[in-house]
């Protein structure tokens, strides 16, 4: 087998789609109420579909946090990835989960295309950690095709589950993309952290720890709301948003505290034209307790 | 209203609509932490969110020793429990007041303890941020926009049953577990007996709890608490020492009957 170049489909990729095209068998990865879900707007499940890519994040930016009044008293910043002007920061290592996500959606998104799907839904994003610093990048997802009518040259995609793009669909919303939101942030722990956190300083608030968190998460809601104004849609799902926060000591007895805030989601669009949406639920009352459903 | 979907395919308007979809184009642009169910009944009650918003506060939670063999208030941590909840509350409700809202629904309040420092854990409340599709006046007595930790379903069936969010309200009281005397545990080796000064202690603590969470839902004149949990929270302190934690609804009258749409019973054929 010739060496692949990384444009494209891999090879095994595209036999899978060449032996798709011939037998046409279809496969999927919805539950049954999710495939009955997107039947009842007009899809038809085509086949699943994935886009994967291992890359190795050797490295992540210079991580220093951009303070220099080692043991003054002077207060420090806090320095998101996104900043610009600045030397400090951990943007290669954002750029390059960009990268991966970005990079997995687009190849699910070809399988997609070559299947004649116009949309892929339910799909399941995943960054794993691999030896040394590779990473995995993989999203995983059902392709669907509209059972008659228009056709789309480039195909939705949405985490949410065939049952919730029934009901959107429904309720003149469609999904669009999937928006991701990812930034890092790093603060040098100066003096006043430092007091206020240390075992006698009793009840008070870590200012510069909030001051940390509150940037990069703003800063991963940003990227997010752009993923959503970017593609033009009118508004955007949350599915998850997480925060980890560690320290790290790049010299002797200077401590910097480090925050990574991702959010994904799906981003929709409105296309019902009357002023509020059509939906009309209907009360209904389960005949099982709630324990029994979970 | 649009084409029901049938057997002809998805919504022509559906397909249009992301066909023509175009970087950058004026949008009306909103976030939202809410489940796709959630959505939709919070769109059907009557409002638009607006925005996910968050407040966040990283606190040093201070330090206090229970005696040994006293049932006692740990007021020092009730008081840092109490007021980093507020913190993180408080910016929550500025960005939505920032956004213009009536409200804030789906509210959800955590703490994680974390593993650097001593003491340190980080107060959190996410939620979405609403707006009236009418005009009428949503705020509450402070002026704020209203709070609900309701999940969507519940907020649609609490404005259909004519009633409104005030706010949440909560009260925490972090308690010492008083020992047992050495005598009086010898004393129950081996018995089924019940160990007074143990429920006492829960019961106050509890209580003292319970009262402060309804001392905040009188000041905003509301009529009761709906969803209220009551969780006892052992956090970081050891088996003696335990927060409990009162959080739910205040909620106002809308109209005078209070009745609902007699749901249908449905079977789900799901697991």
């Amino acid at each position: 087998m010739p060496d692949w170049d990384g444009t494209g489909l891999p090879p095994a990729a595209a036999a899978r789609m060449d032996r798709f095209a011939r037998s046409g068998l279809r496969t999927s990865l919805l539950s049954v109420p999710g495939a009955a879900g997107v039947e009842s707007v007009g899809f038809t499940p085509v086949g699943e579909v994935m886009g994967c890519m291992v890359q190795q994040i050797g490295w992540q930016g210079y991580g220093g946090c951009g303070y220099y009044g080692y043991g003054g008293y002077a207060p420090s910043r806090t320095i998101t990835s996104t900043d610009r002007q600045s030397y400090a920061g951990y943007r290669p290592y954002v750029d390059a989960l960009y990268r991966g996500y970005r990079t997995a959606i687009a190849r699910m998104v070809t399988e997609a295309t070559r299947m004649g799907a116009d949309g892929v839904v339910g799909v399941r994003l995943s960054a794993q950690h691999m030896t040394g610093s590779n990473r995995e990048f993989v999203a995983l997802g059902t392709a669907v095709r509209n059972r008659a009518g228009q056709h789309l040259e480039k195909p939705f995609t949405t985490d949410l589950p065939g049952q919730d793009v029934a009901k959107l669909i429904g309720a003149g919303w469609a999904p669009a993309a999937i928006g991701i939101g990812i930034s890092v942030a790093v603060r040098h722990d100066d003096y006043r952290t430092r007091s206020q956190s240390t075992w006698g300083a009793g009840n008070t608030e870590v200012s510069g720890y909030t001051e940390l968190v509150m940037h990069v998460r703003s800063d991963a809601r940003h990227r997010f709301e752009r993923a959503v104004t970017d593609g033009g849609a009118d508004g955007a799902i949350v599915s998850r948003m997480t925060l980890n926060i560690w320290e790290i000591e790049p010299s002797d007895g200077h401590r910097d505290h480090v925050a990574e805030s991702q959010v994904f989601g799906t981003t929709i669009a409105r296309f019902h034209r009357g002023e509020a949406a059509p939906t009309s639920s209907l009360t209904i009352l389960p005949l099982r307790s709630k324990t029994e459903s979970r | 209203m649009t084409e029901t979907p049938t057997a002809q395919g998805v919504p022509a308007d559906a397909m249009r609509r992301l066909a023509e979809m175009r970087p950058g184009q004026k949008t009306t642009l909103f976030t939202s932490d809410l489940s796709v169910n959630e959505f939709l009944l919070v769109r059907e009650s009557g409002f638009r969110p607006l925005g996910l918003v968050l407040g966040s506060s990283i606190y040093h939670v201070g330090f206090q020793l229970g005696r040994w063999n006293k049932n006692q208030e740990l007021d020092v941590l009730s008081t840092a429990m109490y007021h980093a909840r507020e913190l993180a509350m408080t910016r929550m409700e500025a960005e939505a007041d920032v956004l213009g809202a009536d409200g804030i629904v789906g509210v959800r309040l955590d703490i994680e303890f974390k593993e650097f420092g001593s003491d340190l854990a980080e107060f959190v409340a996410v939620g979405t941020a609403v707006k009236s599709d009418g005009n009428d006046s949503w705020r509450n007595n402070t002026g704020k926009p209203f709070t609900s930790d309701l999940s969507g379903q519940d907020f649609w069936t609490l404005i259909q049953a004519g009633y409104a969010p005030l706010g949440m309200v909560m009260g925490s009281c972090v308690y010492h577990v008083a020992h047992q005397r050495f005598w009086q545990s010898m004393g129950n080796i081996g018995q089924n007996v019940e160990i007074p000064q143990f429920t006492e202690a829960l019961y106050d603590a509890r209580e003292l709890a319970m009262s402060r969470m309804q001392a905040e839902a009188e000041q905003l004149q509301a009529e009761g608490i709906v969803g209220v949990q009551l969780l006892s929270l052992p956090h970081k302190w050891g088996g003696h020492t335990t927060e409990f934690f009162a959080i739910g609804t205040a909620v106002r009258p809308l109209r005078a009957d209070h009745t609902i749409a007699t749901p249908q019973l449905v079977l789900p054929l799901t697991d």
